[in-house]
């Protein structure tokens, strides 16, 4: 059996989960390739118009990659903590695939509540039965998955660098090096080295988000905004910038919870969307990367 | 104290009888306008969805007026309403307002003491015995209801009347006069009366007119500014409409949440496209382009704000339900940019539509 795994969203964080799980259910996997101007223009070309760009380009994947596979993972993420949520898109995004691109195969819709290893277990036995009929073997490659993930380690933290600053944003802005313009490289070669969310424990987040009127209840905000807040309250950065996709709802209300937090201390925001022209990108970057440098 | 309170829809009737009831003072901030919308927009983070917008010119509008205490519901997640009273408080903080938020959240959130006590912090201020409050909250959930079944009828009604406009003035003329009310009991005989007075317009049972149901986000289609006016515009096109969503289904929904018997209907319907609730009211639009074909209705216009996350799924799912029940569905996009010469050509484009799939193009006459 053909298992496509398309890149985007948050199959950048969790890709070796989902590739060790089937690999182990002796499937054959198919990855989509990285994001090019092909697969952008095949996403914007299916996905509703009104969904922002990372929900494009993963339709993109998705179409790149549908008629090569007999099964494809599209994880509907509903849970990674307790009493928090994704996104609303995320939890109906196999309804999205499946309306949007016809003649889809087989997908994986059931949901994921990864809140515990049960409840994520309960999943790989849904889905894995689409593979291999037997328990003991799933039960197997769903502990060797999660091994591989544990040992896999995302976030980038430089060293050495003359300036630092705070990379924030959803994991599938900073990891998507076509849709950023290769941000990261382009920062480090104006010196600037970058430490992201993953990089810091999630005790000092929590912390941070603990002096809020109101629980957090998404996981990215709460990342997000313990992350930037911390880091520029501690003056462990120079500066920040944020990564945020045009539209999406939850960036929209974090920046600004953390602009009120943070006061004047740099902060830059740069929104994506398919239109983004990487000119107007550089200038931005190098005039913030002046001004931090001044402040120096 | 001086409370007051976003709007929406028909809330301000409830807000105002059970206020009353309770002899609270409060503030009915006006009624949403280009001016509360320019105020919201100025001080709201640009990429903020339309009902955050108006809500923050409602209050701003309200503390002119001399409120001093916001009251909103909450929700936790996944749709970011549930975010929407931190974010306020700040901007307002930010602007110089001293205003105090009590913000009605879920207990499963928040905890039942939390709750109690804010809950109380309104309570306290009211002079009545405990008799007293509860017969006010049974007041105005009375009046809500009363209302909203009213307003229903009549847009239902309007397809069907002799002289054109004669529902459309009831409406507008009662929704005025329970305004001037005092007291909860004469809004509660004010609408039994415009009840009657329904039954007395003249309607011609054998006309056929289009019927279209509202769907889509709870606020663009519940707050009439934000849409436009829209269904009072197709009350002119002498176009049935009808909405499922009001005020008084959300509270009975929010009710009935906990027993796991909420909106039963909607659960069936929306079971074969999307079968679990991911956030905002994304089942429930889904769900109503299904029954809107079930009780056959003509077509469905979903409403919502720019970037509403939850409707952007919907809105993918739609198609396919156009497709396969074979009802049109027009998807229309509402932001503080939207345009309203464009907005009616949709509208009329869209009732054009509706008319010629029927075999008489003329049957409206």
């Amino acid at each position: 059996m053909k298992i496509g795994i398309p890149k985007g969203l948050l199959n950048y964080k969790y890709m070796p989960f989902f590739q060790g799980f089937f690999y182990e259910l002796g499937a054959e996997l198919i990855v989509s390739e990285d994001t090019n101007k092909h697969i952008l223009n095949e996403g914007v070309k299916y996905c509703v118009d009104e969904a922002c760009v990372p929900m494009k380009i993963f339709h993109g994947h998705v179409a790149s990659i549908k008629d090569s596979c007999d099964m494809m993972v599209i994880p509907r993420i509903i849970q990674l903590k307790e009493r928090e949520f994704i996104c609303p898109k995320f939890c109906g995004l196999p309804e999205m695939i499946q309306n949007s691109i016809p003649n889809m195969p087989e997908i994986t819709s059931t949901p994921i509540y990864a809140t515990s290893k049960n409840k994520l277990f309960s999943w790989a036995l849904q889905e894995g039965k689409k593979v291999i009929k037997d328990t003991g073997k799933i039960n197997s490659a769903f502990d060797e998955a999660l091994r591989i993930q544990k040992h896999h380690h995302n976030g980038i933290k430089n060293k050495g660098y003359k300036l630092n600053i705070a990379l924030a944003g959803h994991p599938y802005n900073i990891d998507d090096h076509f849709i950023n313009m290769n941000l990261i490289s382009k920062l480090n070669a104006l010196d600037i080295g970058i430490i992201t969310e993953e990089c810091i424990s999630e005790d000092l987040i929590n912390s941070e988000t603990s002096n809020l009127f109101k629980r957090p209840f998404w996981t990215f905000a709460r990342n997000s905004y313990g992350f930037t807040c911390h880091l520029a309250l501690n003056k462990k950065v120079d500066g920040i910038i944020y990564v945020s996709s045009f539209a999406c709802g939850i960036d929209s209300i974090v920046i600004d919870l953390i602009k009120h937090r943070i006061g004047d201390f740099p902060f830059l925001i740069l929104k994506l969307d398919e239109h983004t022209g990487e000119a107007g990108l550089e200038t931005r970057i190098e005039a913030f990367v002046d001004m931090l440098e001044r402040r120096y | 104290m001086k409370i007051t309170f976003p709007h929406l829809g028909n809330a301000y009737l409830g807000v105002k009888a059970l206020f009353d009831g309770l002899g609270i003072d409060y503030v009915i901030p006006p009624f949403s306008n280009k001016t509360a919308l320019e105020i919201g927009s100025l001080h709201s983070p640009e990429d903020m969805c339309l009902p955050f917008k108006i809500n923050l010119g409602n209050y701003i509008q309200s503390i002119e007026k001399g409120a001093d205490t916001v009251i909103i519901t909450g929700s936790c997640g996944p749709c970011r309403f549930g975010e929407y009273c931190e974010l306020q408080m700040n901007i307002l903080r930010s602007l110089g307002y001293e205003v105090d938020f009590i913000v009605i959240d879920a207990p499963k959130e928040i905890g039942i003491n939390t709750l109690l006590q804010r809950i109380g912090k309104v309570g306290s201020s009211s002079t009545k015995n405990r008799y007293g409050k509860l017969k006010a909250v049974r007041d105005g959930l009375k009046v809500i209801h009363m209302i909203d079944a009213f307003e229903a009828k009549v847009r239902d009604l309007s397809g069907y009347e002799i002289n054109k406009g004669e529902c459309k003035n009831l409406l507008n003329s009662c929704k005025k006069d329970l305004l001037k009310c005092s007291a909860p009991s004469e809004m509660i005989e004010l609408i039994k009366r415009n009840e009657q007075k329904l039954l007395q317009i003249a309607i011609d049972k054998h006309s056929t007119p289009l019927k279209i149901a509202i769907i889509g986000e709870i606020y663009t289609i519940i707050e009439p500014f934000s849409n436009l006016y829209i269904e009072d515009k197709l009350m002119d096109f002498g176009v049935s409409t009808s909405r499922k969503l009001t005020p008084s289904w959300w509270i009975k929904d929010m009710v009935l949440k906990p027993l796991g018997l909420n909106s039963m209907d909607i659960k069936r319907a929306s079971k074969d496209y999307l079968s679990i609730n991911i956030g905002g009211h994304c089942r429930e639009c889904v769900a109503e382009a299904v029954l809107a074909e079930e009780a056959g209705y003509d077509g469905a216009i979903q409403i919502f704000p720019l970037g509403c996350m939850p409707e952007i799924v919907a809105k993918a799912i739609l198609p396919t339900i156009s497709k396969e029940k074979d009802i049109p569905i027009m998807s229309l996009v509402v932001d503080e940019m939207t345009g309203e010469a464009g907005f009616v050509t949709r509208l009329e484009a869209f009732i054009d539509l509706l008319e010629r799939r029927r075999q008489n193009v003329l049957s409206r006459n």
